[in-house]
């Protein structure tokens, strides 16, 4: 039997306790199980005990019925809920951010660059606006080098899903001033990507996210369990961030 | 035993701490790493003569490692002298292209001149490869009868294309590093490359390790083809004397 290459994991560190970055429903790009259960799966597999959870559909066809099927999802696993609005139609976003903050969610997550939304599309930015002025924490895709002047100076809690190894620098100079902002741990791959940020401007402007099920999970996991952190800093990006979003205490 | 078939040495421009030769090592042995191919990140993005000069006298420090010669396929004549200088000394095993820096795509005409060279030297080339042109390579193949080439990153976002061209030369070997870790893309090419021709590569230390392993390994490979992707392939590929590496 071979002996397997993978660093030894403290025990501290075998369980990762939320995924900001969960998503289920159809990917048309791929033949693949994207289920909710392939989805739960995968974070199990992975030793991570907790997922916030988005409708493909809402994000890529129709936002009022994909944020039902997340609601059940939601209650049906225990996972968070993690609402989604079409940023091209800025008009009918309004009335769903009602619907979502009126049945309890607090999390929306935005696709603008699956949904092929310009940055500096005028939607984007009052959805923004609605989205803090409804209390909710945003999740987006997109370039964060490009999309981050739709959520600087308006008090947003955004967590930016896309930030990558090359773009250090850039999140690290906007989170000096942007207390709210936050780097998904999934493209921080980096041999101190993540060690940089928790350095420069503290672990609470980090989360783990996965991508699941669209992504191998064991990538970032494994970065994450490897991260030159201490146990304190730890615990807050693999779970501390995303508990205060819920308002939960770690 | 792991021979990691895409790394660099040196620095980036980026906000990272990455350029000591020592965190090579130290990555290797965090992740049972045993040999590692490299290139010099200077030579890659700026000048390929000074870094070229820096990855040979870095390669004569650190036995663990092996180089690849970078060619800029701007400038032929320079590269066919890098080679007649590096080539001898055996710490180079491959040659390295870039697309981006040089601003040369994969079927410009001066990177087709490119593998010329390389044919003519009996190197196998390892080439930045991140989109659908990839596929060109089986073209290239067939020119250079003798040539063969490592498509680096599996095409990035283009792996199905990488994997159909793969699947049409034996001489086109794909190696998986990629920020971009769609789920099951290592397996879907497992399940229509010839198991020869798949390779390991982590980008380190420009990506942590971490990345290509759990892409790797996520895909549950049998015994056999843990073999060939981890070390088998590349040591065949490259003239790897694996037992007298072990013992080193």
């Amino acid at each position: 039997m071979r002996r397997s290459p993978l660093p030894p994991v403290p025990v501290a560190r075998q369980e990762i306790d939320i995924d900001v970055d969960v998503l289920f429903g159809a990917i048309p790009s791929r033949r693949l199980d994207a289920s909710l259960d392939a989805a739960a799966g995968q974070l199990a597999r992975h030793g991570i005990r907790h997922g916030l959870v988005c409708s493909l559909r809402g994000g890529l066809f129709d936002a009022c019925t994909g944020n039902d099927e997340m609601r059940k999802a939601s209650e049906r696993t225990g996972f968070g809920p993690v609402g989604a609005v079409d940023v091209r139609d800025a008009l009918t976003a309004e009335t769903e951010i009602e619907r979502l903050t009126a049945a309890g969610v607090r999390l929306l997550r935005l696709f603008p660059a699956e949904q092929w939304v310009e940055p500096d599309s005028p939607g984007l930015a009052h959805i923004v606006d609605v989205a803090v002025a409804h209390g909710m924490v945003l999740l987006t895709s997109g370039d964060l080098s490009r999309f981050w002047p739709s959520f600087a100076g308006r008090g947003a809690r955004v967590c930016f899903l896309d930030v990558h190894a090359y773009k250090v620098a850039d999140f690290v100079v906007l989170a000096r001033r942007e207390p709210g902002f936050v780097a998904s741990t999934r493209m921080l791959c980096g041999p101190d990507s993540i060690e940089r940020i928790a350095g420069e401007v503290g672990a609470h402007h980090l989360a783990y996210g996965s991508r699941a099920p669209l992504h191998d999970v064991l990538p970032s996991a494994l970065r994450l369990r490897t991260a030159a952190l201490d146990d304190r800093e730890w615990r807050q990006v693999a779970g501390g961030t995303a508990a205060a979003w819920l308002g939960e205490r770690t | 035993m792991i021979i990691d078939v895409h790394a660099h040495a040196g620095p980036w421009f980026f906000s990272t701490d990455v350029g000591s030769v020592e965190l090579n090592l130290a990555l290797m042995d965090r992740y049972g790493i045993d040999r590692q191919i490299v290139s010099a990140s200077e030579a890659v993005t700026y000048d390929m003569v000074s870094g070229n000069r820096w990855m040979a006298e870095a390669l004569d420090r650190h036995p663990r490692l092996l180089g690849y010669v970078v060619v800029n396929p701007n400038d032929l004549a320079t590269a066919a002298r890098e080679l007649e200088r590096y080539q001898p000394t055996g710490r180079f095993v491959g040659i390295k292209v870039h697309t981006t820096y040089p601003a040369q795509p994969l079927m410009s005409a001066a990177v087709r001149d490119t593998f010329g060279l390389a044919a003519e030297v009996g190197l196998p080339v390892l080439i930045h490869t991140w989109d659908e042109t990839v596929v060109g390579l089986v073209d290239v193949l067939e020119r250079h009868p003798d040539l063969r080439v490592i498509a680096g990153h599996m095409g990035g976002p283009a792996w199905r294309a990488a994997v159909d061209a793969a699947g049409r030369t034996d001489r086109l070997y794909l190696e998986p590093c990629c920020s971009i870790t769609d789920r099951g893309k290592y397996r879907y090419a497992l399940d229509r490359v010839p198991l020869e021709q798949m390779l390991f590569g982590t980008d380190s230390t420009l990506v942590d390790p971490a990345i290509a392993m759990g892409v790797v390994l996520e895909d549950d490979l049998t015994d056999d083809e843990y073999d060939h992707v981890m070390w088998r392939n590349a040591a065949r590929l490259f003239g790897i004397d694996v037992e007298t590496d072990t013992a080193a």
